[in-house]
């Protein structure tokens, strides 16, 4: 007799642990199963937990303006749970977005606008003083060292920034995920390490179950796809599922730089998050006095998709892929370096690599598949850690409707936001769409 | 005063190391200024601004990619650069003649400095073999230097936190330990200033030396590879402590 | 090849340990071994290099001032290694093997190779790590004289008694011109072994539980002559600076000892420390990542097991 679950979560990542966490609080006994030995282990550890809310689309920024109140009520949110490894921390530094070419801001404030987002406007002067160290020329396009004008002297300026307060980034990604477990767990779900699916079973047209590497069989007649960058490879698990997708999901590599603020600079305690699309990066602090240094991928940029589990075999082990590139951490640290002129850019690169799971549009699946028991939260892109809870809440709403007979493909669900009050059609993020060309093809979403 | 400072370009310590061919590794991988010669071209900086009319010179023996380890050390104070092109590595003995022959025929020194070893080959030995070519003494692991045209007041590390000062007469060799300083890395505008600097690009072959009578080669290169096999140590923790002492003691021979 | 130099290297008036075991090393030759002593009384150390094989002692005649000046001490073993006819000449690895061995090997134009852990003399081959410990290379080397800086205790001592011959000797226009020792021994009591280049590294993770706790890691560091390093927690938490941080956004380290003090091993940490020789962990959760990651795992209170080994180990 197998073992047998309500549902089967794929993957104990930032994303499919708060999915568990709603379902077990809705009265579904569930289990998740990860491969790695611990929860946000994975794709969730390299994250850089920013939480902002300038998207591109209304919905995006109300599910990340929703989001917000998760992140800045976390112990709430987790109902008290003690983790024995302690908290995750929301820094509130507040989230400066600089008025570029690179980013439709004036979009981005409306957006604001019409959601109800709290945000200030703030001209040259008053950027300058919020972070002394900027050099607010406009360096507009955005190269690489490589092409000789990268080091072109800049004539204009940039017109200022909107600075959105309750914004910020999580201290430890890995730490928030692992909290949401102990949360799901106090309320009855659980969870499963060092478990790789091998397959996914079903009978009939439709789920059954996993089967494990080892062997072993576990039954449910629900299974949800959460399996961060391999989620491609689980997808071709199930039977028709892959086919049954207009919109598929494949690895990207990410290189996150991190370099020492200037020394007259405590950007830990005195920094912001910031977003600068006029020079392709958003940095945000880190302990030790670091300039975290994310890149927008801009389209001079190489993109390298990669194969999964050929990538992570190299994490902690003796291939390439977990090493930073020199031609990148000298792109993404010197177009710092002209933001922030005083910034000294070591000659080691020091920071992380790791994969995002992008869908064709950068826009992520949040959907049922064509075998019936079967969903998928996959597509993250890069950026939605900061929607965690909100997805957690929306799926485990969407799965709920589904098996009780909603026909979502046809008649989508409405999810409402609970804290701000807006619903949002959740077929915007149906497997079955045509590429969204409306969407920013990157990591800003 | 003309400061030479030593430069090589070496394999990222973080990279992944792969062999190839039994003796060489693959060198697809991120090359960069040795980490000990930053701290020599952070102190030649230094003490630039001591002398008047001093420039420092980056001397580099390597391939033609080694341009970019010039470049960091002229983004970081030296004002321009030589690269003795050489599409093989020499071995110490041979370097060390390179170097003084391109030091030779580009001016003359008041100092030169280098790091205390590169972390690929950890040969430790190049900056003697330097200093007895031009008879200047020699002194490596330095960790303060007070220079000046005559006579410079070096101390170094030895064992056990122990530090020794020496005064060498002018010009004279250092060898840079990390405690010497912290290497002023380059900034932006650093780096778009150094782009202009130049690099003079010479062949070894176009250097008169002499075959050294000794000479030195890597014949087989291994990985070495952790291959973990867990072992448990059980007991009470005073029990635990003895097992690792033990293993300290005979398997890993840290301590007698 | 006939004849074998091996310099003898003393502390404080007596004998490093360490020399018995390169003397063993070399034994293996079995060439005419001859030990070049200084810094020690002949009569004090000529027993244990009787007992370990050396049948020929040659005691350097220095005056205190001379034995601090490496340039005069090598000075006097290039003139040794001429006037007793050496073709091969060993010192021990450490930090002034290194400030006196390449003096000599430079001064004799002759090929060196350091941090020896193997020495094949008839071929003239040695072996010794390359690429901050990743690598094992084979260096052959061939000249009149050959140096090599033996790696301390990589071998065990083996007793080999015979009697021994012994000779003073002494050189001749030994002034180090340009090399002036001013003052030595001068302790920097705050000086901490860089973590990048310690052989033996004692990290504390979140097991440590506080910052007073590290103190502990500290004291036991001390008595190895290790660095003190830290995982991510432990810096996130305040307990340690950011530069003990090992890992992915921290120091990568290479020892031929990581100890880790209750430290779950994520990911990102190992990154940082997988090339190290030997990994022992100690945590109170047998199912810590870490725990099937290393060579020797004790589930057990870092807390009360450190001030044990602490208590266990000779003062260095």
């Amino acid at each position: 007799m197998n073992v047998k679950y309500d549902a089967i979560i794929i993957g104990a990542g930032v994303i499919g642990a708060p999915i568990a966490y709603e379902l077990t609080k809705m009265g579904y006994k569930t289990l998740n199963v990860d491969k790695l030995p611990d929860a946000g282990e994975g794709s969730t550890s390299g994250s850089c937990a920013i939480v902002r809310a300038h998207y591109s689309t209304a919905d995006g920024v109300a599910m990340a303006y929703e989001g917000f109140k998760y992140w800045l009520d976390w112990e709430n949110y987790l109902d008290q749970v003690e983790d024995e490894k302690g908290l995750a921390r929301y820094m509130n530094t507040g989230s400066i977005l600089i008025k570029s070419d690179g980013h439709d801001w004036r979009k981005v404030k409306q957006n604001y606008d019409e959601v109800g987002v709290q945000y200030e406007e703030w001209d040259r002067e008053t950027l300058l003083e919020k972070v002394p160290v900027a050099d607010l020329h406009k360096f507009w396009p955005v190269r690489r060292p490589e092409d000789p004008q990268f080091f072109d002297d800049p004539t204009e300026f940039i017109e200022g920034a909107i600075f959105c307060p309750e914004g910020g980034y999580v201290n430890d990604p890995a730490l928030s995920a692992h909290n949401i477990m102990r949360a799901a767990e106090a309320k009855g779900a659980e969870f499963k390490f060092n478990a790789e699916v091998a397959d996914v079973r079903s009978e009939g047209g439709k789920v059954t179950g996993i089967t494990l590497k080892d062997g072993t069989q576990i039954d449910a007649g629900i299974v949800v796809n959460v399996g961060g960058p391999h989620s491609c490879k689980i997808n071709q698990m199930a039977e028709g599922v892959w086919e049954g997708c207009n919109i598929k999901t494949k690895a990207l590599r990410h290189e996150v730089m991190y370099c020492p603020s200037p020394d007259d600079y405590d950007y830990l305690n005195d920094g912001y998050h910031m977003s600068d699309g006029d020079i392709g990066c958003y940095v945000r602090p880190e302990v030790g006095n670091t300039f975290l240094i994310g890149s927008e991928d801009p389209d001079c940029d190489p993109q390298e998709w990669v194969d999964p589990d050929e990538f992570y075999a190299g994490k902690g082990g003796h291939g390439r892929d977990n090493v930073l590139s020199d031609e990148q951490w000298q792109a993404q640290c010197y177009r710092l370096g002209k933001r922030i002129p005083t910034l000294q850019v070591p000659n080691q690169p020091k920071g992380v690599v790791d994969l995002y799971d992008c869908s064709d549009d950068w826009i992520p699946i949040y959907d049922k598949s064509d075998l019936p028991g079967f969903y998928m939260a996959i597509g993250t892109s890069g950026n939605q850690y900061k929607n965690a809870p909100v997805v957690g809440r929306m799926m485990a709403e969407l799965i709920d409707n589904c098996e009780k007979g909603l026909d979502h493909d046809n008649e989508p669900f409405q999810f409402t936001f609970k804290y701000i009050g807006r619903s949002t059609n959740v077929g915007f993020f149906s497997r079955k769409r045509e590429i969204n060309y409306n969407s920013s093809f990157s990591v800003n979403g | 005063m003309q400061i030479y400072v030593c430069v090589k370009h070496v394999p990222d310590s973080a990279a992944n190391i792969t062999i190839v061919d039994n003796t060489s590794i693959d060198e697809k991988v991120a090359f960069l200024l040795n980490p000990y010669d930053e701290h020599a071209v952070t102190e030649a900086a230094v003490l630039k601004k001591q002398f008047a009319d001093t420039e420092i010179i980056a001397v580099c023996l390597g391939r033609k990619d080694a341009e970019k380890t010039i470049r960091s050390a002229m983004a970081m104070g030296a004002d321009r650069g030589i690269l003795i092109e050489a599409s093989e590595a020499p071995d110490s003995m041979t370097t060390a003649r390179a170097l003084k022959a391109a030091i030779d025929q580009d001016g003359t020194p008041g100092i030169i400095l280098t790091g205390k070893e590169s972390i690929d080959a950890e040969g430790m030995q190049t900056m003697f073999r330097i200093g007895a070519l031009f008879d200047f003494p020699v002194v490596t692991n330095a960790v303060a230097v007070k220079a000046e045209h005559d006579r410079a007041l070096v101390t170094y590390e030895l064992a056990g936190g122990r530090t020794r000062t020496c005064e060498l007469a002018m010009p004279c060799v250092v060898a840079a330990g990390r405690g010497l300083n912290t290497p002023a890395y380059p900034t932006f505008p650093d780096v778009v200033k150094a782009r202009k600097k130049s690099i003079r690009v010479l062949a070894l072959s176009d250097l008169v030396i002499d075959t050294s009578p000794g000479s030195s080669r890597v014949v087989a290169l291994e990985p070495l590879v952790q291959v973990r096999n867990p072992r448990q140590i059980n007991g009470s923790p005073r029990e635990i402590a003895a097992r690792i002492a033990t293993i300290l003691k005979e398997e890993a021979k840290v301590i007698t | 090849m006939k004849n074998i130099g091996i310099l003898i290297e003393a502390e404080n008036g007596t004998l490093k340990s360490a020399n018995l075991g390169m003397i063993t090393l070399t034994r293996a030759a079995g060439m005419q071994l001859t030990a070049f002593v200084v810094g020690v009384s002949v009569s004090a150390a000529s027993a244990d290099l009787e007992t370990y094989g050396i049948a020929r002692i040659v005691a350097l005649d220095l005056t205190a001032d001379q034995q601090q000046n490496p340039v005069v001490l090598a000075k006097v073993l290039v003139q040794a290694v001429r006037a007793f006819d050496i073709d091969a000449f060993v010192g021990l690895s450490t930090a002034s093997g290194k400030d006196l061995l390449p003096r000599i090997a430079a001064f004799l134009d002759a090929p060196l190779v350091m941090d020896c852990v193997a020495i094949d003399f008839h071929q003239g081959k040695a072996r010794t790590s390359q690429f901050s410990g990743k690598t094992l290379a084979t260096i052959e080397v061939a000249g009149d004289v050959l140096i090599f800086g033996i790696r301390p205790n990589v071998i065990d001592p083996v007793p080999a008694p015979v009697t021994a011959e012994v000779v003073s000797f002494e050189g001749r226009n030994l002034e180090a011109s340009g090399f002036t020792v001013l003052q030595t021994d001068k302790v920097d009591e705050t000086a901490r072994i860089n973590l990048a280049e310690a052989d033996v590294i004692l990290s504390g993770g979140r097991g440590m539980g506080n910052s007073e706790n590290f103190g502990l890691l500290y004291q036991c560091a001390a008595k190895l002559s290790a660095a003190v390093g830290a995982s991510r927690v432990a810096v996130d938490s305040g307990w340690v600076p950011y530069p003990m941080q090992v890992g992915q956004t921290g120091e990568k380290v290479s020892p031929r000892v990581y100890i880790a003090c209750g430290i779950s091993g994520s990911v990102q940490h190992f990154a940082g420390m997988k090339t190290a020789g030997l990994v022992i962990a100690i945590n109170t959760d047998a199912q810590a990542a870490i725990m099937s990651n290393c060579d020797y795992f004790a589930v057990a209170d870092v807390l009360e097991v450190i001030p044990e080994l602490t208590k266990q180990l000779k003062n260095d």
